[in-house]
């Protein structure tokens, strides 16, 4: 009663207009405005959570997306064209261009162990210029980890013991490289996406355990096999063009396996062979070489430049042509990686332009293909999109909710108060004034609601992993089963953006649901109002 | 002129497709400082008259009038006529009709909050001095912090007067003010209401069916048939 007595007198001291005061007053001494705050609470946290994790995943995919393709390609696919290091020179010295890398697109045939055989997209690429355009680094696999996966509480990883092993592994799969022992040399060798050979487990916790095959052995028994596709070696396929785009043959290859990788996209993931560059060029006859010039006549006072002295000689019999490595692709990154990827694009078509104008066999500024990373995920990034647009459907029925919840508690309260809208219609309240009052105790309870709901969801969202898991324990829920959503950690992030939004939504949906009742208010008849019982 | 003229006021109820007319002509003249009793059977129309001449109703017809120094008051605006209930008049109800939610003090300030809307705040000191007056005045300094609940219902209605008059209203409309009360708490709320005439001369309009209660005015009409049909005064007290 103290207490009471205490607000009571602050109030009248410190409120302007008798619609705080009331405001004040009903929201103290009714428990409905309580059940009312409580919902917008629910709907604000609920709304808030789930566009922070929805959209820290679609985020997430976006980045995913992202990774292995830098900002900006420069693409003049299958044929490809030369003189690239001389762009790569080029683009590099802008002071936009963070990096670039060469590689190779094309199309091949994987021969797997375990006779398995996929079609698979193969880049070529020289690992460590590749790692600074599009941090290939941080995707590959098998490498000795600093601490335990987050969800791997009982350490079943096998990256972490033989650190050793791993780390040997990872700068294969960096280098692109393995010993050979048989010829004593480091080979070209190949990175798989994690999922392509279909032998390795994902696991509960998040991660890859090697699986294990059933060899049918020459005595009629069976015998199970783990599979360690970083040891192996596959067998690939390729289709090789010339210089003019015409079928030369195919070319097959056993290259071993250095590594695998994880962009955290399944479809590159299951598809994508990452190769060394050279073996690539090798195999497709885009590397640097002397060849006959099927256009050439047999030209007596040719020059001729002999590859290994540089020196100049006059030739004769059939005209020959040194035909410089060529590259599909130049990966480029930009300097600022938040900046808009079109501006980049811009810059490397007016550097390629100037490239282009050096080199006479280069494919015209014109008609070379420059795209963003933006441009490549198109068909992710509207998917994307598209989503976004159903969660924020969905979400305006979760506020029609909190509208309706706030509307119908209102209501039932303008019916319990409405000899007091009597009263104070005979002590002189306009009708607005009166609808203030509704309005008013909806702005409160909707801020109210909006900011501890922001704070709970904030809180819940911050701490989603460990409640999750703690889920897991406790209840045998799993929601996020990382085997299926395929990133292992539920996005933790709070938009600051998002949560203004979301908390502006809930003041705004408390004054909508207010505003009927409060309108209702207005319109009692005051004698009606004073007589009814 | 009389501080307040009503002429020819017509007030039918329709239930459905029924109508009650319940005031068919009811005419009356009030001078300024008068008491006047309007003595009626329960459910001659009293209340309806009052919540009338008090703004809170429309009449019927056109022809209707109620002309508080000679302006009609249906002739305002919505916005003039809740001028006219926040200064001019004040109401007293018999159900006190006091907000729960609020204390005493609080309960007869809001008057003044709403009158005064966001100008309240400079007049606050004011204000409070004035109703913490008023309350002592009808002896409940003591009970500024209470809660409607816990005081009687001789209290209460003490403290709906006091907001009534919070404002220093012309005309001060009391509905069967003793109609809830026992007969002794009744005459103390009646004396109250003396005094006050007596300090500042305040125009007063009750209504009652209690003859015994009317008699504390200077001047009885009795309400029959929907119209004012009798009338005798006694000299002023
Ligand atoms: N809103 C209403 N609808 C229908 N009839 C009403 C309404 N208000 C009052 N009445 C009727 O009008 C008559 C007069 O009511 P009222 O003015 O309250 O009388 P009194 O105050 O003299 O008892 C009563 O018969 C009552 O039933
Ligand atoms: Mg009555």
């Amino acid at each position: 009663m103290l207490g009471q007595d205490l607000v009571g007198v602050s109030s009248i001291h410190s409120t302007p207009v008798y619609q705080i005061l009331l405001t004040r007053k009903y929201l103290t001494s009714k428990i409905m405005p309580l059940l009312a705050a409580i919902a917008v609470v629910l709907c604000t946290a609920m709304v808030l959570i789930t566009w922070s994790v929805m959209g820290g995943f679609l985020k997430n995919l976006v980045k995913s997306g992202r990774t292995m393709i830098g900002d900006v390609a420069i693409v003049w696919p299958n044929v490809g064209f030369a003189h690239y290091e001389d762009l790569i020179e080029m683009l590099e010295a802008d002071p936009m261009i963070e990096a670039a890398c060469p590689m190779i697109e094309s199309y091949g045939l994987a021969h797997l162990p375990g006779d398995r055989t996929e079609l698979v997209v193969i880049k070529g690429v020289d690992g460590p210029s590749f790692d600074r355009v599009t941090g290939y680094a941080e995707t590959l696999y098998w490498k000795p980890l600093t601490a335990p996966h987050p969800k791997d509480k009982q350490q079943r990883d096998w990256r972490n013991r033989s650190h050793g092993l791993w780390e040997q592994k990872y700068r294969d799969g960096l280098g692109l490289k393995e010993y050979d022992a048989n010829t004593d040399r480091q080979v070209g060798a190949a990175v798989l996406g994690i999922e392509v050979s279909g032998y390795n487990i994902r696991e509960l916790w998040g991660g890859y355990t090697p699986g294990v095959v059933v060899v049918p052995q020459t005595d009629g028994t069976t015998r199970d096999v783990q599979v360690l596709m970083f040891d192996e070696t596959i067998t690939l396929n390729l289709l090789a063009l010339d210089g003019s785009g015409r079928t030369v043959d195919t070319k097959t290859r056993k290259i071993p396996v250095a590594n695998e990788f994880q962009s955290g996209l399944y479809d590159i993931d299951k598809q994508t062979v990452i190769v060394n560059l050279d073996v690539v060029q090798d195999m497709l006859n885009m590397d640097q070489a002397e060849r006959i010039d099927p256009d050439g006549v047999d030209d007596p006072f040719r020059v001729v430049i002999d590859p290994l002295t540089g020196l100049e000689s006059l030739g004769a019999g059939p005209a020959m042509l040194i035909d410089p490595a060529r590259v599909t692709t130049v990966l480029v990154r930009g300097v600022d990686s938040e900046g808009d990827p079109r501006l980049l694009a811009e810059r490397c078509r007016e550097i390629y332009a100037k490239f282009a104008a050096k080199h006479a066999r280069v494919p015209p500024a014109e008609n070379i293909r420059i795209s963003t990373w933006e441009d490549q995920n198109r068909t992710l990034i509207s998917a994307v999109k598209k989503e976004t647009g159903l969660v924020l459907f969905i979400f305006s029925f979760i506020s029609l909710t909190a509208v309706i919840l706030v509307l119908a508690i209102f209501w039932s309260m303008v019916s319990e108060k409405t000899k007091d809208v009597g009263v104070l219609r005979s002590i002189g309240a306009s009708r607005s004034g009166v609808a203030m009052i509704w309005i008013s105790y909806g702005l409160a309870i909707g801020l109210m609601g909006s900011l501890l709901g922001g704070a709970l969801a904030y809180a819940i969202v911050l701490n989603i992993n460990p409640i999750h898991d703690w889920m897991g324990e406790a209840l045998g829920l799993t929601i996020w089963d990382p085997r299926v959503y395929y990133f292992v950690e539920i996005p933790n992030e709070v938009e600051s953006d998002k949560a203004v939004i979301v908390m502006l939504g809930g003041v705004l949906s408390s004054v909508v649901g207010a505003m009927i009742p409060a309108i209702r208010a207005a319109c009692l008849s005051p004698v009606r109002a004073l007589r009814f019982e | 002129m009389p501080l307040l003229e009503v002429q020819n006021l017509q007030k039918t109820y329709r239930l459905g497709r029924v109508s009650v007319p319940v005031l068919r002509g009811a005419s009356l003249s009030v001078e300024e400082g008068e008491f006047v009793a309007v003595l009626g059977a329960s459910g001659s129309g009293k209340s309806t008259l009052l919540h009338l001449i008090g703004g809170l109703d429309r009449p019927d017809r056109a022809e209707s009038v109620i002309r508080f120094q000679g302006e009609s008051i249906y002739g305002m605006s919505a916005g003039g006529l809740d001028r006219y209930r926040a200064r001019t008049v004040g109401f007293v109800f018999q159900f006190y009709h006091l907000l729960p939610e609020l204390n005493v003090l609080q309960n007869v300030m809001i008057a003044s909050m709403v009158r005064h809307g966001f100008a309240f705040s400079a007049r606050r000191t004011g204000v409070r001095a004035r109703a913490t007056g008023l309350l002592e005045a009808f002896g409940l300094g003591s009970r500024l912090r209470h809660r409607p609940a816990e005081l009687s219902g001789g209290e209460r209605q003490r403290v709906a007067i006091a907001r009534a008059l919070m404002n220093e209203p012309r005309l001060l409309l009391a509905d069967e003010p003793t109609g809830n009360l026992d007969r002794k708490t009744g005459d103390a709320i009646l004396d109250a209401l003396g005094r006050i005439r007596a300090e500042s001369r305040q125009t007063v309009i009750m209504v009652t069916h209690d003859a015994h209660v009317a008699a504390r005015a200077d001047r009885v009409v009795k309400l029959e048939d929907g119209c004012v049909v009798a009338e005798h005064s006694r000299p002023l007290v």
